[in-house]
């Protein structure tokens, strides 16, 4: 600190340069304000302090990410499974490291306050981010400080963020949003029913996603992508479907089927119930089908058993 | 289609061979839709997602089920096309049609074994029991072939009528063959194997012939007919 508390700065072989004077209250204010600078710049002390070559600012941050490794190997690994670390590995050293989304010495505690992790996203995402601020969701987080919706890593995760474009994560698309949907601690106070989740997966698109998910690997692989949450009600855009933005769900509702059902007319998508249950009011001819069955099984099942025992007991009466 | 010997020593022929050709297709094209069919409906126990699994997947699954479903509707169409032709041209007797004796029956039969009738009822043909499961199961299987139709082609049926078609067709469906399946699986199966008169196998439809004795059992006012009557008159089909 005798040194880096003046203005001292380290120059790169590109003839970028970075400063070398430490804010010292960010630095208190980190979470790592025990740690002391040589548990992340090892090999440092103000007796030995190697000179070392980098050429690019860039090259020095990526190689400083390393040296979370040594306490956060958990977190590490996970990241090389995740699209960045693919990218990375594939030359594009603009992809994110650790210091990127964390910082290096103001590191804070990141689950605080949801709304920065949106925000860290957007420096690359821009485009995303915007189209995510004008959701139901995003509009929420930033004009309503709503701490219940989610932002960009309760999908994509912080770390193992995967390719969103693969089939796999595209299946897995119902699990991410019934941990809220399903939730009724969570979306129950906005007065939004949780058998959203369960009226998809026991209909016909949730029934084959169940079975496509089964089957991979070892079977065939699905003939076209099944159609998930997201399909109707948009991805980072998702809307209310009720209010003024109703309308258009339904208008893209019909241009969704079309994709898989080439044919579909304007009413198709009316054999969809949208996740209602089938009532007087809605869907009355599917309930009074249900209805009759309902009725109609049980009695039938009930006779035919007692004309059987019926008929056994007059034999053995018979012998 | 009379047969050289009708009624023998102690035997009656009671089924053409063409009856017990029918008879196994129908057998086997049942069981593979009940298989395909009713795993998808309760698709969530093991049993179905060992048989999805192992048909190749739920793609594979509706392919098998919608292809014998057009087999059991050619199959269905061709026995009720033979049974119009066999009535309106060979003078057959419209034996499976439901008549007021069937549900006089019924109650005939009822009291007989609760122990209030001493006899029990005199069966033409066909039974009232099985008069009751062949309709049943009729309309069942015709239900099924127009819902089946309509949930094989949703976006083309929506062209004509309203989209919340297709969930109720999906319901009747599924429903409908569970009725199917549980008339089967519990009346047939116990009229053909399980009952103590006929266990272990009711043998009649594929041989072709019945024993005197269960013919003058359970169907002895048809024998009458067939004793009294010349051979070449007496039917042979439904």
């Amino acid at each position: 600190m005798r040194c880096h508390g003046y203005p001292v700065k380290m120059t790169f072989r590109s003839g970028e340069a970075l400063s070398g004077t430490i804010n010292m209250s960010s630095l208190q204010a980190s979470v790592h304000n025990k740690l002391s600078c040589s548990d992340c710049h090892y090999g440092f002390s103000s007796e030995e302090h190697p000179k070392r070559h980098f050429a690019t600012r860039r090259d020095y941050t990526l190689a400083s990410s390393e040296n979370c490794r040594r306490c956060h190997f958990d977190k590490y690994t996970k990241t090389m499974e995740s699209i960045h670390h693919t990218m990375l590995s594939q030359g594009n050293l603009e992809a994110p490291v650790c210091i990127d989304c964390h910082g290096s010495h103001g590191i804070s505690h990141i689950s605080k306050e949801r709304a920065l992790i949106a925000k860290r996203c957007q420096r690359c995402h821009a485009g995303i981010y915007d189209i995510y601020a004008k959701s139901v969701h995003g509009n929420a987080l930033f004009n309503e400080n709503n701490q219940d919706v989610p932002v960009c890593a309760d999908c994509h995760t912080a770390h193992t963020i995967e390719d969103p474009r693969t089939l796999n994560y595209r299946e897995r698309v119902p699990d991410m949003c019934s941990n809220c949907h399903a939730n009724e601690a969570i979306v129950g106070k906005y007065g939004l029913s949780t058998a959203v989740v369960d009226s998809y997966l026991s209909d016909f698109h949730g029934v084959t996603l169940k079975f496509y998910r089964l089957q991979k690997g070892a079977l065939n692989k699905p003939a076209k992508p099944m159609a998930v949450c997201t399909d109707c009600h948009g991805i980072h855009n998702i809307n209310s479907t009720v209010g003024p933005d109703a309308t258009v769900v339904k208008a893209n509702l019909v241009k969704r089927c079309q994709k898989c059902h080439a044919e579909a007319p304007k009413n198709f998508p009316d054999s969809w119930l949208s996740h209602y249950k089938p009532s007087l009011t809605r869907a009355p001819l599917v309930f009074f089908v249900n209805l009759i069955y309902k009725i109609f099984i049980p009695v039938l099942v009930i006779g035919l058993v007692l004309q059987i025992l019926l008929h056994i007991w007059r034999y053995v009466v018979n012998r | 289609m009379a047969f050289s010997t009708v009624i023998q020593e102690d035997r009656v022929r009671r089924f053409s061979p063409g009856r017990s050709v029918e008879h196994l297709a129908h057998v086997i094209t049942f069981v593979v839709l009940v298989c395909t069919g009713l795993s998808q409906r309760f698709y969530s126990l093991d049993i179905s997602q060992w048989i999805i699994l192992h048909l190749g997947g739920i793609d594979n699954v509706r392919l098998i089920h919608r292809f014998a479903g057009v087999i059991f509707s050619f199959e269905v169409i061709t026995h009720l096309t033979v049974a119009a032709i066999g009535i309106v041209y060979k003078k057959w007797q419209p034996s499976m049609v439901i008549t007021k004796k069937d549900f006089t029956d019924v109650v005939h039969n009822i009291r007989y074994y609760l122990g209030i009738e001493n006899s029990p009822t005199r069966g033409g043909r066909y039974t009232y029991k099985q008069k009751f499961e062949y309709w049943g199961i009729l309309t069942g299987v015709l239900m099924m072939m127009l819902t089946g139709v309509i949930l094989w082609f949703p976006a083309v049926v929506t062209k004509f009528l309203p989209g919340e078609i297709i969930p109720a067709a999906k319901v009747l469906h599924t429903n409908e063959a569970l009725v199917v399946f549980l008339i089967i699986a519990i009346w047939h199966v116990y009229s053909a194997i399980f009952s103590p008169e006929v266990f272990p196998l009711d043998t009649s439809i594929f041989t072709g012939y019945i024993s005197k004795s269960r013919m003058l059992r359970e169907h002895p006012d048809e024998l009458a007919e067939m004793e009294e009557k010349p051979l070449e008159d007496i039917p042979t089909s439904s």
